[in-house]
């Protein structure tokens, strides 16, 4: 028994034309066992950043709180609000601190960077159980269900797609993912995060 | 022909001088013995009739059985020794059930008679020491018929273990008679109610009893219900018709 | 005296030889209305190590089947063979090709007969059915099989699975009003799916790429050809005259 497969779910992160994606099922399991068909991988850090934690469901909570945490005493010492890349090294500090006795999340974070001439820039990452980050340039995935969305989106995802075409590339990547993933689906959330607005979609997908 | 017995006519798997294996041409000669045999082929379809000879009174006709299923698509009628039949109809069977087993589709009709033709001649073999399995040549000989993907065909087998294909033939003690009644009257076009008639026309002509359903027996195979043996009442509606 | 105490004590060793590797490598299969596509990559490795960049795995059996094997190589080599070996006592014995029907159930029987030993491979069968239909067979290596549309086997089978899923079934996708999708794709799309799903699978597995061989088995008298004609590295290996055809396309895969 794998303790990353105790619960299962996964989350994907995807880069579009200045906007990103980060979307999950919302699948809760106890093993074979289904639990939940609501439950949330996803949470907002900021308007612009949003960090989802697939993996042991305890683990989930007690880290989004941390997170919640140090987020806020970052905002109140610095007196601004985080970038997504700050963030995602904090992430990474938070797991590693935990080195041999890990955190069995798989965090990915998806978010707008501010660039100094005032515009914003697609940010995504992801980080192992121990907090080894990986800034890719296209998606990055997570969960139970990691291989599969790998093999759609490395066929579905094309460079500078608009908000709309990602929400529908990345709706596509993750439901045809889970379901051949017995630990994922029952569901899926999408958030689409452009300059001006967060878009939230749950998706109606196979219930089996 | 058979005046001039000598010591060739002992081992089964001995040829005489001239080239002959006696005992398979005793075995040939066993049929002729047997009630008649025919079988014709048609296009939509292949009829068997034999005779059933019924010696006495008492005796069940209906459980005088030369006709007998291989599979659902393949039939066969026997004339000689019926009991060396069993033998071999049970190696056609088991032949035929291996192959859909195998190969998920109904096995030729060439290919199942050309296995019962292995077995006919597989007397005398024996393995290692022991004992042959089979002392002796079948003395029966096999008209089968059946359909496959090459349409309605129709077999004669001997003990031999030569088989041929034929439109029609007759096997048995009248088969003279009936195999040139059938050279006479079979046509390419004929249809499967026309040679059912044939059938048991060339049947009454070689019997010496009168010819009725109990004495008789048909069979057919066709595209559309695969093989079938005629009941008493679908046999009497047809030699009303003859 | 000899001090007992001084011997080292020998203890009992358990050792055993393990008949299995896994070799790697991904094979696919997808049938059209009157055409099949069987493709397989040709790299063949050994844990971290690549034993050959071009092993085959994908056999001609006939001008109208085709088989592909996946799993541990030795196996699957010699499984062939025997596949083969029946194909011919077959056409002895019955005077004709073995339909790919027949073939489907023979591999099953082949396989189920090691039920306790098995072959340690996975195979696609794929090719054109008797009807003149674009047919894919699916085994697993105890010989449990089905006939399908579309069927990825091997190292990247989750990878590419999902994928032909959404492409070629059109799973999570609803047709615009009054509209419908089409039951079988044209070849030129099959092959781009196939290419695009290796070259995925290339990029996201170690375990795959080198080399990358396509079979095309046509059934007579199909004009799937017409639209394809611009694709290069086609080779035709047809063997009868019996107007089936078959065509091997060849493509290099990234060799990182």
């Amino acid at each position: 028994m794998s303790i990353m497969e105790y619960n299962g779910g996964s989350v994907v992160a995807m880069v579009g034309k200045d906007c990103v994606a980060i979307a999950s099922d919302l699948r809760l399991g106890n093993q074979a066992l289904g639990i939940s068909s609501n439950f949330q991988k996803i949470f907002p850090v900021t308007d612009r950043i949003y960090v989802g934690l697939p993996g042991l469901a305890t683990d989930l909570s007690t880290l989004r709180e941390r997170f919640r945490f140090r987020v806020n005493m970052y905002t109140i010492k610095e007196e601004r609000e985080i970038e997504p890349e700050t963030f995602a090294r904090l992430v990474s500090s938070t797991l590693y601190e935990h080195r041999f006795g890990p955190y069995f999340i798989e965090p990915v974070i998806a978010g707008l960077s501010k660039t100094p001439s005032g515009g914003v820039e697609p940010f995504i990452a992801a980080t192992d159980l121990i907090g080894c980050l990986n800034f890719a340039k296209d998606f990055v995935v997570a969960g139970t269900a990691s291989a599969k969305i790998f093999g759609v989106a490395e066929g579905l995802w094309e460079p500078n797609l608009e908000p709309e075409d990602l929400f529908e590339t990345i709706s596509q990547t993750l439901m045809n993912a889970v379901d051949r993933d017995a630990f994922s689906g029952w569901g899926c959330m999408v958030h689409v995060i452009t300059k001006d607005r967060v878009i939230t979609r749950t998706l109606k997908a196979r219930m089996d | 022909m058979f005046l001039t017995r000598s010591e060739y006519d002992r081992g089964v798997n001995t040829f005489s001088p001239e080239g002959r294996l006696f005992q398979v041409e005793y075995a040939i000669e066993a049929i002729k013995l047997g009630s008649t045999t025919v079988g014709i082929r048609t296009q939509e379809g292949v009829v068997l009739g034999v005779e059933k000879r019924v010696q006495s009174p008492l005796l069940e006709s209906s459980s005088i059985e030369k006709i007998m299923e291989i599979d659902t698509h393949l039939g066969c009628a026997m004339s000689g020794l019926t009991a060396d039949a069993r033998t071999m109809i049970d190696h056609a069977r088991v032949t035929a059930q291996n192959h859909s087993f195998t190969y998920d589709e109904r096995i030729k009709v060439e290919s199942v008679t050309q296995a019962v033709c292995d077995l006919a001649l597989r007397f005398g073999e024996s393995v290692h020491d022991e004992e042959a399995m089979m002392s002796r040549p079948f003395g029966v000989a096999l008209l089968i018929a059946g359909i496959d993907e090459l349409g309605p065909q129709l077999y004669h087998t001997d003990p031999s273990g030569t088989f041929m294909r034929y439109d029609a033939k007759a096997i048995g003690s009248g088969s003279e008679a009936a195999q040139s009644e059938l050279q006479d009257k079979w046509s390419k076009q004929m249809t499967l109610r026309e040679a059912h008639i044939l059938t048991l026309r060339v049947l009454k002509q070689v019997m010496e009893e009168k010819l009725d359903q109990h004495n008789v027996q048909l069979a057919q195979v066709t595209k559309a219900k695969g093989f079938e043996i005629l009941d008493e009442a679908q046999l009497k509606e047809i030699i009303d018709e003859m | 005296m000899l001090d007992m105490h001084s011997v080292p004590q020998q203890q009992p060793q358990g050792r055993q030889f393990n008949p299995y590797t896994e070799n790697g490598g991904t094979i696919l299969a997808i049938a059209g209305a009157d055409f099949s596509v069987i493709a397989g990559d040709t790299r063949q490795s050994e844990g971290y190590s690549i034993q050959t960049r071009y092993a085959p795995k994908v056999f001609r059996l006939t001008d109208k089947a085709v088989l592909a094997v996946n799993g541990f190589a030795a196996d699957g080599n010699m499984f062939v063979k025997k596949v083969r070996q029946r194909l011919e006592w077959y056409r002895h014995a019955h005077a004709k090709d073995m339909p790919i029907r027949a073939i489907a159930r023979l591999i099953q029987t082949m396989l189920y007969a090691r039920r306790f030993f098995p072959y340690y491979v996975y195979n696609i069968l794929g090719g054109i059915e008797e009807d003149g239909t674009g047919a894919v067979y699916s085994f697993d290596p105890v010989g449990s099989y089905e006939r399908e549309t579309c069927r990825a086997a091997g190292a990247a089978q989750s990878l590419v699975q999902p994928f032909l899923d959404n492409q070629i079934y059109f799973k999570n996708q609803t047709p615009a009003a009054g509209t419908s999708f089409p039951s079988h794709l044209p070849l030129s799309t099959v092959l781009s799916l196939v290419i695009d799903s290796f070259t995925s699978a290339t990029e996201r597995h170690i375990e795959v790429g080198d080399g990358l061989e396509m079979y095309v088995v046509l059934a007579r008298e199909s004009t799937a050809l017409q639209g394809v004609e611009g694709i290069g590295g086609v080779q035709e290996i047809t063997m009868t005259e019996e107007g089936h055809r078959v065509f091997v396309i060849r493509r290099e895969l990234k060799k990182d």
